[in-house]
Order: structure tokens, then sequence, then C-alpha cells
């Protein structure tokens, strides 16, 4: 025994002399007598808190050592393999084709596509030599082509060069850009606005800039594709009311109301989105009754800026409502002034706020001086010429005086929109499913008064349409227009990846730039399509 | 496309026959021109486009954009340079929008050298005191930035009305969320999104502001600042208000006006498009290839397209370019012999998402390696070129010139015109189906405005000059009008074997008739210098950089130079002192979020129209502010700044850069 123990006592003398040199060492280090102190007076108060602490520390470093990249292959559905099989496997698979072949109809798309040759405008010349009337493109106010907006242009492009080289954070933020911004504030009559180089990345990055997960958007069923998409990348809460329809509107605000009010949940941001004129249908929102719920108001005004009010300043025009009670106000330069890009128009600090967390604003190079300048000329013009906007409303009701009493084509639009859209009316819905009811013109008149659920993007009552058959009939039927030489679309969208479907439908875009007859011969021209393709359909 | 007769001297010029003051009266004129403005400018423009008011003729030369400023001192090689050309050298740029540099030896060729393995770049840790004084510098800012909003918010509360819930709406942004913004990026906003005018060229105009609620907002002073810009995505040095790029887009401004105003798969396809979107699937080598009118967005509305349920898409982890390929390689082996979560159904497609030029890192993707891998895991390549096409590569077709591999083995190119086009948007290129498939099923076709006339001129005429041109003659059947039939195929009639294969140059079919080139261009000269100047700088800074002692990221041949500064305070102080010298030199300093913590960096952007005396100058700068900072933390050997400007030629040749 104590053989053993002398055996041993080199080693304990080892040992009792590297801890005492920890232990002075340890005490060299400053405030390490605080440390001790503390470990020695919590281990006395309670001895299992310091196993929990071991505990913990351990788990901490487990955490930081672990990689956090990889998948975990000790789950319970890692299949292991050696390397041969992984080897096998690797040559057996084979992935499918990057992108799938068009199909003879995407094909026969594709090639409808119409080539203008030359500069847009009222009259363009086409790819088969033909010029036709063009109630196609986004030119409400005409000014594609204006001498006044090329030469602006053209001293631009000699004092600036063309592109500006660099996001607006980085240099990119020229001195035409901080003026566009503030023609655009002073045109609507806001405090301040933002610029953004495309239209479509816009309000997709407006929404996200704002509502973040936790908050709540109650938006319309009907809203545009770049809506959904900034409602997609925002992952807030979406509760959706019916398409243009103030009183599904106050309903789910009403349940929303209460359903706060049972959990006692905190205020969260809470925002409505819609369109001025909506893109889909044209129809217009009724903009001092959206004002009225303590909810702020993103108004995507991509249609209707530049195309309705007395000088083209859109709907805050229109039901006289000063644009600063619209909270994040957006539009389209590229569709409402003939230029490129989209804009945000709010408050200092709205606008302020986009500038560091608007996505396509901070990644995205600054517009192209020359475009910018363009829309500024443009917005000159616009004040300066409200000619320009009673033209283009008389344009619109000549053609709608046209259209309206067509049989065999519906109208959802709103009697001032710039943008028409045409569905096809068939008079008996024989070719759809005998039970489903004849689509309404308008697809806020639901009946029934069961309200839809406002969870789900998709209304109770869908409207129930053949979309293949109407976007044939319609395509003939934009060929045939072709023919006798007025330019329309079809408006296209990507079927599928939108929320819902929505009825196919020919968009006419009214110009100020045609004439009161033109308008009428091309609104004629579009009759008679109509009336020899859907016709010959009837029989 | 027209062809200008040869003219007496080499001029890129239509309009004048030379850049120099040839008379004393068009000097006098000139001078007079440039009063008036000035006056103009004093009297208080009341306009609503100042901007405008300031160029009233259309044929503003170079004279003025120099003239009406208040030239200092004509001495410091910011206006003109500082050796005067002999009577040989005739300059065709303005010296503020493309440098003159008429010595030859200043060129070099971007180019993998071929056979040799592609190594990663080390990237040198700074040491523990700089880390830990990083460290505690952010620790510092954030409690004193939440001392501030404690102490504010219970005596100044108008200040935080907008961070509180008021008048039944919620507050719009969280004091959480903005925390970072207003405590810590408002310090140093005065580096940030500063207002710049004229062309972003060699040089830019600063507009001079002042702020005296601590950068919560500014005032402009109304002067301006003429300084050397290294900070603008310009790398071949397009961007300039003057020469053939810019006479093409006047024409076509005057023929096309400004806007498509409509989508393409509606009614906003022009001939222009067509052409254009021939011509960058030429230039890429690739079948065919679309245009999309901004490039941010560009991936955004391709890639659903492209995957769906079922299809995996690996993107690079920090989009780094330490792609580390043993790591890449067992994940590829995980994936495929595993499936599908849960499922395990094999996975459709695998989609792998990198960079070409990674632009806050300045490192290149490992191509040859990740095509290797591809033939046996059989992934599509999906390579981002946004900051490297046009700028690598002997023929500027980017990092698959630069290794000289055939482009066709990556299914998809992508990348913007903003870089090295002097333009703006994007493009991809691939074969002919995918880029079908593209026009039908992109958010990008159905609902962006396309592309603005102008702007496509831009891109085809930066983009002949860089291939050459071969003059086609004319036929009936190769006119424009036959392209617009055929409607993304390359119609291009093969009489010239040299026009049709890749890195070639473009046939003058490609282009619009209208389009009139001057001879430098045509033959490419012009295209090559700039790529040749392009890498010449790169190389030297990089290198320069490095001997100076400087810890730098990236490749030797990237045009993007990021100078490690870590701090958040020097990197502020740097931009400033650089700003503030005699001669101003315009950077771009970033940090986190877009780079990690600790890593805050000043980033060049290098460009074709500067010279090596503006590189000698930049150097000269950092060399001062680098001593002073303490930033010289590299190790490695080091060389006196006058030995690096004097070797400048050597330094760069150098096959290895120690």
């Amino acid at each position: 025994m104590s053989a053993t123990t002398s055996s041993l006592e080199p080693l304990f003398t080892i040992l009792s002399y590297s801890y005492a040199t920890l232990e002075t060492n340890f005490y060299k280090l400053p405030g390490s007598s605080v440390v001790a102190r503390y470990v020695k007076s919590s281990h006395q108060n309670d001895p299992g808190r310091t196993l929990l602490e071991v505990f913990l520390i351990i788990f901490a470093i487990r955490t930081l050592l672990q990689s956090r990249t990889r998948a975990d292959n000790s789950g319970k559905h890692f299949i292991s393999f050696d390397e041969k099989e992984i080897d096998e496997l690797v040559d057996e698979w084979t992935p499918e084709p990057l992108a799938a072949e068009l199909s003879p109809k995407e094909q026969a798309e594709l090639a409808s596509i119409p080539v203008i040759v030359g500069p847009t405008g009222p009259k363009p010349k086409l790819s088969n030599g033909k010029t036709v009337l063009n109630l196609a493109s986004y030119n409400f106010t005409g000014l594609a082509g204006n001498e006044d907006i090329k030469q602006s242009g053209v001293e631009t492009l000699r004092k600036y060069g063309l592109g500006s080289c660099g996001p607006p954070g980085f240099y990119g933020n020229q001195d035409v850009h901080i003026q566009l911004e503030k023609d655009i504030a002073d045109f609507l009559g806001t405090e301040s606005a933002i610029l953004y180089s495309q239209a479509f990345s816009t309000i997709s990055s407006v929404i996200p800039a704002f509502c973040k997960r936790g908050d709540l958007i109650v938006a319309d069923r009907g809203v545009n594709f770049s809506i959904q998409k900034g409602l997609q990348i925002s992952r807030c809460t979406v509760r959706w009311y019916d398409h243009n329809d103030l009183n599904s509107l106050e309903q789910v605000l009403e349940a929303i109301e209460k359903e706060r009010q049972k959990k006692r949940s905190p205020l969260t941001r809470r925002f409505i989105v819609t369109e001025g004129i909506f893109d889909h249908d044209g129809a217009m929102s009724d903009l001092p009754k959206l004002l009225k719920f303590k909810y702020r108001l993103i108004l995507d005004e991509s249609i209707s800026f530049g195309s309705v009010g007395r000088t083209g300043r859109g709907l805050t025009e229109l039901y006289n409502v000063p644009a600063d009670q619209v909270d994040m106000l957006v539009g389209s330069v590229a569709n409402g002034l003939a230029s490129a890009g989209g804009f945000c128009a709010g408050t200092n600090i709205v606008v302020n706020h986009q500038r560091i967390n608007g996505t396509s604003f901070v990644f995205s190079a600054a517009m192209p001086a020359l475009l910018t300048v363009a829309a500024s000329e443009g917005i000159s013009i616009l004040r300066n010429t409200p000619s320009i906007l009673s033209t283009l409303q008389e344009n619109i009701r000549a053609v709608r005086v046209i259209l309206d009493r067509v049989d065999c084509i519906s109208i959802p639009s709103h009697p001032a929109s710039a943008t028409i859209h045409l569905h096809v009316k068939l008079p008996s819905p024989m070719h759809l499913s005998p039970r489903v009811p004849p689509p309404s013109p308008s697809l806020s008149s639901s009946s029934s008064g069961k309200p839809s659920n406002p969870l789900s993007p998709t209304p109770r009552e869908a409207p129930q349409f053949d979309a293949e058959l109407e976007e044939k009939l319609l395509q003939d039927v934009v060929e045939e227009a072709l023919a006798q030489g007025v330019l329309i679309t079809r408006a296209k969208r990507l079927r599928g990846q939108e929320l819902n479907d929505i009825r196919p439908s020919i968009r006419l875009a009214i110009s100020a730039a045609l004439n009161k007859k033109d308008c009428e011969k091309a609104a004629n021209v579009v009759k008679a399509a109509f009336v020899k393709i859907v016709g010959r359909q009837r029989r | 496309m027209a062809i200008n007769p040869a003219s007496p001297t080499p001029s890129m010029f239509r309009k004048k026959p030379s850049s120099a003051m040839s008379t004393a009266a068009s000097y006098l004129s000139a001078v007079s021109k440039a009063d008036a403005r000035a006056r103009g400018l004093n009297g208080g423009s009341t306009t609503s486009t100042p901007a405008l008011s300031l160029s009233s003729s259309v044929t503003s030369s170079s004279e003025d954009t120099v003239l009406h400023e208040d030239i200092g001192d004509s001495a410091d090689g910011l206006y003109y340079p500082s050796v005067p050309p002999t009577s040989e050298q005739v300059f065709t740029t303005v010296h503020t929008e493309f440098g003159h540099c008429a010595n030859e030896s200043y060129r070099y060729t971007s180019r993998h050298t071929p056979g040799e393995p592609v190594k990663g770049v080390v990237e040198q840790d700074p040491p523990y005191y700089i880390l830990i004084t990083t460290y505690v510098s952010y620790l510092l800012v954030i409690c004193i930035g939440h001392l501030r909003d404690f102490i504010g918010k219970r005596f100044k509360p108008s200040a935080f009305r907008h961070l509180m819930t008021q008048d039944g709406y919620a507050a719009l942004n969280s004091d959480f969320d903005s925390f970072y913004t207003r405590r810590l990026k408002s310090r140093i906003d005065d580096c940030f999104s500063h207002p710049v005018t004229g062309v972003p060229g060699r040089t830019i105009l600063l507009l001079d502001r002042y702020s005296t609620d601590h950068n919560v907002t500014f005032q402009p002073t109304g002067t301006r600042t003429r300084g050397l810009n290294i900070s603008s995505y310009n790398y071949l040095g397009f961007a300039q208000g003057d020469g053939p790029c810019a006479d093409a887009v006047e024409e076509s401004v005057a023929r096309y006006g400004v806007s498509a105003c409509s989508t393409r798969r509606e009614v906003g396809t022009l001939d222009l498009h067509l052409q254009a979107e021939a011509l960058v699937a030429r230039f890429m080598g690739m079948e065919s290839a679309l245009i999309s009118s901004m490039g941010f967005a560009t991936n955004s509305t391709i890639i659903p397209a492209l995957v769906s349920k079922g299809c995996l898409v690996i993107s690079d982890e920090f989009n780094h370019a330490s792609i580390r390929y043993g790591a890449l390689e067992s994940l590829l082996r995980e994936v495929i012999s595993q499936g599908q979560p849960k499922t395990h159904r094999p996975w459709k497609k695998i989609l792998i998402i990198v960079e070409g030029l990674y632009s806050m890192e300045g490192t290149l993707v490992n191509l040859p390696a990740l095509l290797e891998l591809k033939k046996k895991y059989k992934f599509y390549l999906f390579v981002d070129e946004a900051h490297s096409v046009g700028a690598m590569g002997p023929h500027g077709r980017g990092v698959a010139d630069y290794f000289d591999v055939n482009p066709r083995s990556i299914d998809i190119l992508m990348g913007t015109f903003t870089k090295s086009f002097g333009a703006a948007g994007g493009y991809i290129a691939g074969n002919k189906a995918l880029i079908e498939r593209l026009r039908i099923s992109s958010h990008y076709s159905a609902y962006t405005e396309a592309m603005a006339p102008p702007v496509l001129t831009q891109v085809m005429a930066s983009m002949a000059s860089i291939m050459g041109v071969t003059i086609i003659p004319e036929t009936k059947n190769s006119s424009s009008l036959s392209l617009l039939h055929s409607s993304n195929a390359i119609p291009v009639p093969v009489t010239n074997l040299e026009a049709t294969a890749y890195p070639g140059t473009a046939p003058s079919t490609a282009l619009p008739n209208w389009v009139s080139l001057p001879p430098s261009l045509c033959d490419g000269s012009d295209g090559r210098m700039r790529l040749r100047r392009l890498a010449f700088n790169s190389r030297y800074l990089n290198r320069a950089l490095r001997k100076l002692g400087f810890i730098t990221y990236g490749h030797d041949d990237s045009p993007v130079v990021p100078l490690l500064v870590f701090h958040p305070g020097k990197m502020a102080v740097f931009s400033r002192m650089m700003r503030t010298r005699a001669i101003p030199i315009v950077i771009v300093v970033v940090a986190y979020p877009a780079t990690p913590l600790v890593t805050s960096r000043v980033r060049f952007c290098l460009s074709a129209s500067h010279t090596k005396e503006d590189i000698d100058l930049v150097l000269k700068a950092c060399d001062e502010i680098g001593e002073l900072l303490d930033l010289k933390q590299a190790v490695g050997e080091r060389w006196p700044l006058e030995e690096i400007t004097k070797r400048a030629v050597e330094l760069v040749s150098m096959k290895e850069c120690p």
C-alpha cells in the first residue's frame, strides 16, 4: 500500500505544482479574481448551476464548431452509400433538359409577336412594310417621338454620356436624377419621390422595403404581377378582398379587427395594397373611400399616372385628393411619360427609407441620364398643355362609344381608363360545362351573400371561362385587325404563374397622339374583327 | 451601316476635324460661351431643369466641357495631360473623359496562361490588434447609439415620431431595424450617395454639399469639384459624351425617340432589339441571346422560368470566389446520390450559379475546374458575368475568353451592359431552345418595359468597337429587314469566315445601316487599345498596392481592386482624405452588410480611360493615407513608391508577383 503511495508521490508533486502555477498565473490575469469569486459564490449558493453552466459552455462550443452549411448527414432519411455506389448513381443520373422545348402553340405565339421597324408611335411601320394605327403601345400622352424630348435627350447625352455607370449609392446619383425626383414630387404634390430604373421592379421592391414578416397587408384579388411578387418577397401576412369591391374590403378589415381584439395582439404595420387603374382589366379604384381606414395605402398608379386627371397626375387629381394622403404612391415613368423606370412618391421618411432598403434602388445602376431628362421634359409638357389629357379622354370616349355596344365584346374597364380591356362575350356558355352561369361583365358583382375567404387569393365564385378558346379567338381578332391596318395586342400574362387565372383580354391603349377620326376608324376595325371572328364562333 | 471615308487625321469625331483648339477665334468663342454659361448659372436659374440649361448647344465640344468650369491649376494633370502631347500624337478623346496615353508599353493582355493551374488567392489576415479594435469600435458606436436613442426619446420625442406608434398607425420602421442606418451609417453618410454631374468617365464632377444636422440632410453649396474617378463601373471607358458611340446614340434618338413604349411580348419589339440581340449572341459566342431592360432584375425575372419544384439550385455560399471545389464535389455527390429530401426521388435538374468576377472580392471563378466537374456531374452552369464581361479576356468576352474555354460549354451566360459598355440593362445568352423558352415564360418578356432604343444603340456601337467590324457589302437579302423574319437565328451571310468565328469581328450587316463608324473603330484598334489599357491598369494597381504593403483581395487581372481597411472609421477617413486632396480622388467604400463585419474595404474600379499617371496618383495618395491610418499590414516584399512607379512595366509583366 505504502509502496504504491510512494511510487505515486512524484506524480502528485507534479500535479500539485502545476495546479499552483496555473492558479498563480490565473490570478495574474486582470479581473480574474472577480471571475473566481463569482464562480465560488454561485457554486456555494447553487451547485446545480455550475453543472448547468458547464453543460451550456460545452453546448456553445459544439454549436460553434459545427459546420453551418451542410445538411445533417446523420438524419434518419440519410442513406449511406460507398464511393462506388455513388459513382454509379452519378453515372445513371440524367437531368431533364434545362429548358423545355416550345410547344407548337408557343412557337406560334412567338412568331406572332409584331416587330416595329423604326420608331414606335401612333402610326408605326411593321416589318411587313405596312404602316398601322397603333392602339397597343403605352403612349397615352403621345410623348413618344416628341421633338423637344429628343432634343433635350441629345443635349443630355453630350453632357452626361449614356450610362450612369453605378448604383445611386456609389456616384450614380446624378443631378438629373435628383431633378426628376423633385419634378415628380412637385407634379404630384408630395414631399419627395424616389426613382427606380425599371417600372416592373418598382413596386415589387417598395412593398418588401416596408412590410416585413408579421406585418399585415390587405390586398385586392386582382392586383398585377409585380405586386404579387412584392407580396411574396415581403413574407408578411396577406389578406385578400374581392376585386375592386369596397364592401368586401370593409368586411375583411372588420374581421381582422375582431381577431386582433380577441387575441390582444399588438398593433402591427398595416397596409392596403391596390392599383389605381388595374393592369388586369382597367377597372378603377375608388380612392377617397380607400383613404378612410387606418391603414397605410400603397397605390400602384402604373396605368393611371399620365393617363387620367386634368393634367395626367393620375387618380389623385381625378378625385381631387391631395397626393400626400396616399402613403406610397407608385407610378411608372415608362408608361406615363414614355421614357423608362418607375417611381415611388411619399413623405421624406418614406422615400429616404427606400434609399437604403429598396433593393432594386440600391443594387441597380441608376437610370441613364438621357431617359431621366426625357421624363423631366415630359412632365413639363404635361404641366403646360392640359389639352393633351382632354384629347386623350375624347379619344377614349370615341373608342368606347363604338365598342361598348357590340354584342360579342364585354368591357370591364372604367370609362375613363386609357387602357381598355376587351373580353369575348359568347352568347351561351354551351362550350363550357353546363352548370356554370355565363361570365358576368363585372367581376365584382357577385350575387351570393357568402363572402370569399380572405386567406385565399381565389374568390369564392371565380369567374368561369375557357382560357384556351378565348385566347385563340382573341389572337384571331388581333391578326384580323392587323390585316386591316390596326395594331392591337392581347394582354400577355404568364398563365399558371399569376395568382388567379385572369380572363384573357385584348388590351387597347389609347393615345392622345391619334386624332379622333383615326381612333374611330381603328375602333371600327376592331369591332368588325370581333364580329367576324367571334360571330363565326357563335354559329 | 456606313463606314466613314478615311479622314486626313484618324479622327473619331464626325463633326469636328480635330479636338485641338485650332484657331484663336475658336478659343475665344469657346471662352465667351463658357462665360455666358457661368453667368447663367450664377444668375440663379429658375428653370425646372437647371442641368439642361447648362448645355444650350448640341455641338458642345470638348473645349466647352473643360472651359465652363473654373480651372485652378492646369498642371495637375486632371484637365490636361501632365505631359503635353507631341506633334505626331493625335488624341481624339476628351482627356477628362478618356485619358490620353500614347505609351504603347503601358499595355497588357488579360489572359490566363494555358496549362497553368488556377491558383486560389491567398487572403491575408490582419494582425489581431486590428481585429480587436475593429470589434471594439463597432461596440462603441452601438453603445453610443443606444444611449443617444435612450436620451433622445425622452428629451426630443419629435425626432423619433416615425419610430413610434401614432395616430392609430404602427411605426413605419422599427427603431431596431433602422438602428444600423440611423446610428452607424449616418455617421459616415457623407461618403455615400454623393450627387454628381457630367460624364462618369476618367474624372467626375462632384456637386459639393455640406450638412449642418449630422448628415440627416445635405445642402448643396453650389460649387463643383472635379475628381479622378476610380469609382464608376466604366471598365472599358465607354462612358463618353463624345466619340463614335455617342454619335450613333444621337442618331438613334433622332430616328427612334427614347422609348419602345411596351413590353417585348406585346408590341415593344423594335428591329433594333433583334439586331442588338443577334450581335450580343455573336459577341458571347452563343447561339442566341435576349436583352432585358434592367441588369439587376435579369436574374430574378428569368430563373423562375427555368427551375421548378424538384430542381436544385446551388449558389456559391458567400457568392465568394473561394468555392472550395472539393466541397462542391462532395456536395454534388451527396445530393445526386440522396435525391430530394424525404422522397429520395432524383432531382430533376441541378443548376449551379456562380459569378465570373466577384464584385466585392475581385476574385475570379475557377472556370476550368468547374467545367471538369460539370462533365462528370451533369449539372447546368449559370455564370453571372455582371462584372467580367468586357473587362476580362484578350477579346473582352468575359471569363470564358480569359480561360480560353468554349463559351458554349457554359449553359447560361448572364451579364450587364452597365459596366463595360457604358449603357444599362442586361442580357442572357444560351442555346436557342433556352432563349426561346425565356422569351415565352420569363417575367421579363411579359411584364417589363422593353429596352430603350438609345441604350440598345450604345450597346451595339460599343460592342462593335470591341469586336471590330468586317465590312460585308450590302445585298438585297442581307439588309436589316431580312433579320426580322427569322426572329432569333443569327442571319448573317457566311461570306467571310473570319467574321463568323468566335471571337471574331462583327459583320457590318449586323449593325443598323445608319450607324456610321470611323476606321479606327472598324479595324478593332480602338477596342484593342481599351482592352489592353484596362488590363495594364488593373494589373498595375493590384500589384503595386501589394508591393506597398496593403492587404488587397482578388485576382491580379481583376479591374475591381478591394483594399482592406477593416475599421469602419478608417474607411470614412480614407474616403474623405481621398476626396479632399489637392487632386481629389473619388473612390467607393463598402462596409457591412455588403461585406463581413470586420472587412470594411475601399473598392477601386479601374477603367481603360485611366492613364498610368492617374494610377501613380492613386498610389501616391494611398501610400500617404495608408501610412497615416496604419493600413500597411501585409507581409511580403515591399517596394518604395518611387521604385514602383519607375518599374511599373516590369511589375506588370512579371509572371508571379510574390
